[in-house]
């Protein structure tokens, strides 16, 4: 236990500390931090453009990519429990995705949604639609990381898949003589049974929300280089186009690694932490209901 | 008349044609469904491949079928970029850190399940808030920590040894898993070795370690993708030092590297790909039985 | 399961000996002086500065010189931040001055300076306001830039423009007339392309045609009420809106990388283009048989026409280096010595950096390239503004400029009005003074 202990305390306990102390600071690492109280929190929440479009799309995303992974997720799973023949491989096609690194991901679909030249605009133009911009247009961006989320479901859809599968047949057998139909099986049966998964999902869904950088720092930096394919500044392409990919862990690296701001990205590491907190609470009193129910 | 006389062995009475017919609809429906998914689900990986195969020109036009076949493309991008360097770097930092994990996390898992000690449901909670915590929000100090940390001269920023050394004090993830499925092994098997006269760590090496092998298999594998495909710690801590880059990053910046080549980068991206889908296809079982330990158990 | 683990752990250390090793390990000669020396420059650009390098090499037996090349703003940052920055370090622009300077990232070279002899009246007027800051010198010019306008003269030739425009007016005219669109809409053929982040395009290369300033004499921001950044900015969404935002958009994302040979304005997509004086050089490497001139950017007032927009690569010693005689000697060597600074001007054609190199008899003449000595010479020329915030400035600036052509702004004196109480406060916070 004990290097557990000392590895807790240096990798968690500590910087949770330092944190606090340095979003009361202003500190860039060349001279020493600078005590300035509460401005940072005042800069963060009253004076920061970006901020308060941060947090919208941060929630944006927590309200759209997570309900449509989760139903994308137990959709499919619904769709290869029924199936009878070739469940092997359309598993192993739909969780593909799942493996691949979001990095390469992020750069193959960037490339692929190319509003000019890549292959899904000129499908479509082949079709007669005119494709949207998709990564080069504010409302479109989100909407296409929303497509590469989807895609990488994989691994939620395994899941759901088991549990779907472990649902006794007994209870659809007792459900239909009593006369429900498909729609009302699935509505009495198979979702209350699976709610334990549906309620993991849905949370670690929401905790990844919170944390999600990687995907639209990527995305960001390539499609601007498209449009720009400038060598000068390169920190302006974070949160193109216009700010809308713009998530809150994109700010703060940003403030952080960029602008090297420490003391104001430990500031709103100090508010992230506050939110992650309280939805962390939640989760772990609602926890005792349904850790119970789920065991068999 | 005996029972015998009177039972009949249940026969599966076919069902009537209509109920038959209505089956088979929806059957092909599903699988219509099913195929169409597919094709959406693949058809990335294709357009990537296809990309990975063209010219420099037809990748930047509006062509989608190669003409001709660049193979040699798949091997340009060893040369343009060091790829090498980069993979051995990934594979450093995802074997160091995996083998961290495992080493770290199961004894911690096994106090934390087994072992009666005071504090224990305390420091199970502390577990779960460290395992929903963002790391950005302890990145900040940890990363000014390791800058001002110069043992012997040495610069930990610009090398990978920050995110390689946490992972050997345990992983929240990785503890709640194993102490989830610890909870599971029937205290039997520990009581006749105690009884034998074990010790607790010993009874974890052999009895508990052996019982519990899926389990760790499963946590190896996912600590082993994690890690393989980490992009966020990389990048703040190694990202201005190219020597030190692992495949994301180096993937991230293989356009402005060298202009933009798409063909090139989509040929790196699968190739990025590639090592993680073959260990799929080798451990299939592992990795489906891993997943399903996730979700269920947890 | 065991025998594997332990296998694993072997090769793993294995590994990391030999990262570590390789990393390491350089051969190192008894007594001669290693000095890192970090350039953004790349490709053909690189090996011109190597063989200055050699040269100096040549001359200076006891110093190796090591070059890195494909050096950016974020990289010299982030290394001086956490105490692994070279010897001798160089950027592209200067931008972020302001905060080496200020923070002393970059060292004070005015000591250095005053014991060899080099004094600012060595260079050229704009080049010492750029390389200093808060009264600190830490940089130095090495090789400047200038921004001016590129035209291709055959399509103007087939477009019936008989020279490059000199005012707005003539500009928007002929832009529109080098246009050409497909059948469906979309674009073919773009006579200028004045998209904020497309290729060199910066609001503070293209306010400056117009007159605009940034700050008053308090220093405070004044983009509201400085009439020449409404009226840049009215102008561009006007021409933004003519091509079409979508298709621009669409226009750009088909387009070759600036810095390839498929160049937009090299290949012919793009009519006219604002760019610095290096594209001579590229265009006489890639395309040599293109036909085209280059001129002053077009003036809103007559009186502005021939100036333009300067900058220069600038060179610098990090603080906590090791050897900074050794490196300050070849730092005054490379950018005083008017041999080698004409030799790297002809290489990579880029504008000399001293008065001196800018007379010198090794420079190589050419027609397009004198068109920037004479906009680098020009007394109204000016270049970005030097703040506390470094490129956080005018970076706040150009996301301003985006959301604007993206027509995200629906009032653009309130919106500047934001614009400079959000500079002014980023200022005051870089200088470690909280919110206003």
């Amino acid at each position: 236990m004990s290097p557990w202990l000392v590895g807790f305390s240096v990798f968690f306990g500590y910087p949770l500390v330092m944190s606090a102390y340095l979003s009361l600071n202003h500190y860039d690492l060349l001279s020493s931090p600078r005590w300035v109280g509460l401005a940072n929190y005042r800069y963060l929440f009253s004076v920061d453009p970006q901020t308060w479009t941060a947090v919208k799309n941060t929630l944006w995303l927590i309200g759209v990519l997570v309900p449509l992974q989760v139903l994308s997720a137990f959709g499919l799973a619904l769709m290869l429990a029924r199936a009878r023949t070739g469940v092997g491989i359309f598993r192993t096609i739909f969780y593909l995705p799942a493996l691949a690194p979001p990095v390469a991901a992020t750069l193959g679909f960037v490339f692929i949604l190319n509003p000019a030249t890549g292959p899904v605009n000129t499908i479509l133009g082949h079709l007669g639609i005119s494709g949207p911009l998709w990564f080069q247009d504010p409302s479109w961006a989100k909407p296409s990381l929303v497509m590469l989320g989807i895609w990488g479901v994989g691994n939620t859809m395994i899941i759901f898949l088991a549990a779907v599968l472990d649902v006794p047949r007994t209870l659809y057998e007792s459900a239909q003589l009593d006369g429900a139909g498909p729609l009302q099986r699935l509505r009495y049966v198979t979702v209350p049974s699976i709610s334990p998964v549906l309620l993991f999902a849905a949370v670690l869904g929401v905790i990844q929300g919170l944390q999600y950088f990687t995907q639209a720092y990527v995305a960001a930096g390539v499609a601007s280089g498209q449009a720009s394919q400038a060598a000068d500044v390169t920190s302006v392409s974070l949160g193109y186009p216009v700010d809308s990919t713009l998530f809150y862990p994109v700010l703060l690296y940003q403030h952080g690694f960029v602008d090297f701001q420490m003391g104001y990205a430990s500031a709103m590491a100090m508010f992230l932490f506050a939110v992650s907190f309280v939805v962390t609470l939640a989760i772990v009193i609602n926890s005792r209901r349904w850790v119970h129910s789920g065991a068999r | 008349m005996t029972v015998a006389d009177v039972a009949v062995p249940l026969v599966r009475r076919r069902p009537p044609a209509r109920v038959r017919r209505k089956r088979l609809l929806v059957a092909v429906a599903n699988h219509s469904m099913l195929i169409a998914a597919s094709v959406a689900f693949l058809a990335p990986f294709v357009f990537i491949a296809l990309t990975a195969l063209m010219t420099n020109d037809q990748a930047l036009s509006a062509n989608l079928w190669p003409h001709p076949f660049a193979w040699h493309n798949f091997v340009d991008v060893f040369t343009k970029a060091p790829l090498w360097r980069w993979t051995l770097n990934t594979f450093e930092y995802a074997l160091l850190a995996t083998l961290g994990v495992v080493v770290s996390s199961v004894p911690v898992a096994y106090a934390l399940a087994r072992l009666r000690w005071r504090g224990r449901n305390l420091a199970f909670i502390i577990v779960l808030v460290a395992l929903m915590l963002p790391p950005q929000v302890t990145v900040v100090p940890l990363y000014v920590a390791w800058a001002k940390f110069h043992p012997f001269g040495f610069n930990f920023i610009g090398t990978l040894w920050p995110v390689i050394i946490p992972n050997w004090f345990g992983d929240a993830f990785s503890i709640f898993l194993l102490r989830q499925f610890f909870l599971t092994i029937p205290e039997e098997y520990m009581d006749a070795a105690r009884v034998d006269g074990c010790g607790e760590f010993r009874i974890l090496l052999t009895v508990v370690a052996r019982l519990a092998k899926p389990a760790i298999a499963a946590v190896a594998l996912f600590s082993f993708l994690y890690t393989f495909n980490d992009f966020f710690l990389p990048l703040l801590y190694s990202g201005e030092s190219p020597h030190h880059w692992v495949l994301s990053i180096g993937l991230s910046e293989f356009r402005s590297l060298h202009q933009v080549q798409w063909n090139l980068t989509m040929a790196a991206t699968l190739l990025v790909m590639a090592p993680v889908i073959v260990l799929f296809f080798l451990a299939q079982r592992a990795f489906v039985e891993g997943v399903t330990l996730t979700g269920v158990k947890g | 399961m065991k025998r594997v683990a332990t296998a694993a752990t072997l090769i793993a250390l294995m590994l990391a000996a030999v990262g570590t090793a390789s990393g390491a390990g350089t051969h190192r000669s008894a007594g001669a002086t290693k000095l890192t020396v970090w350039v953004g420059w790349s490709a053909r650009e690189l090996s011109a500065f190597r063989k200055l390098a050699a040269e100096y090499q040549k001359a200076n037996p006891g110093v190796t010189l090591n070059v890195v090349g494909s050096i950016n703003d974020d990289k010299i940052v982030a290394a001086i931040r956490a105490g692994t920055a070279p010897d001798v370090v160089s950027s592209f622009n200067s931008y972020n001055v302001g905060v080496y300077c200020g923070t002393g990232g970059w060292i004070d070279l005015s000591s250095l300076m005053k014991a060899s002899g080099i004094s600012t009246s060595m260079f050229p007027a704009t080049t010492n306001y750029y390389t200093q800051y808060g009264g600190k010198k830490c940089a130095l010019p090495l090789l400047a830039d200038a921004y001016g306008l590129y035209y291709n003269k055959a399509l103007f030739k087939k477009a019936g423009i008989a020279g490059p425009p000199k005012t707005i007016a003539e500009l928007t005219a002929d832009a529109k007339k080098l246009t050409i669109r497909n059948p469906d809409g979309s674009l073919k053929q773009v006579g200028l392309d004045p998209f904020i982040g497309f290729y060199e395009n910066v609001p503070e290369r293209w306010i400056l045609p117009w007159g605009g300033t940034y700050t008053d004499s308090k220093n405070h921001a004044h983009l509201a009420t400085d009439s020449a950044w409404s009226k840049w900015l009215t102008w561009q969404k006007q021409m933004i809106d003519w091509y079409g935002y979508k298709n621009l958009v669409k226009f750009q994302a088909g387009l070759g990388d600036e810095f390839s040979a498929s160049n937009a304005f090299e290949v012919g997509k793009v009519a006219m283009n604002l760019d610095g004086e290096w594209r001579v050089a590229f265009i006489k490497a890639e395309h040599p048989t293109l036909d085209y001139g280059t001129a002053p950017m077009p003036a809103a007032d007559p009186s502005l026409y021939g100036s333009g927009y300067i900058n220069g690569t600038i060179i610098g010693i990090p603080k906590n280096g090791k050897h900074t005689q050794q490196a300050w000697d070849f730092v005054k060597w490379v950018t005083t010595n008017t041999h080698a600074l004409a030799e790297f001007s002809n290489a990579i054609k880029n504008v000399p950096s001293t008065v001196a190199s800018t007379h010198s008899k090794e420079l190589v003449p050419d027609a397009h390239f004198a068109t920037f000595l004479k906009i680098f010479a020009n007394p109204k020329s000016g270049t970005s503004p030097i703040e506390a915030s470094g490129v956080s400035y005018t970076n706040a600036v150009q996301n301003f400029a985006t959301k604007w052509q993206a027509g995200s702004i629906k009032n653009l004196a309130s919106g500047l009005s934001s614009l400079d109480k959000q500079l002014d406060a980023q200022v005051k916070q870089a200088k470690g003074g909280g919110v206003p």
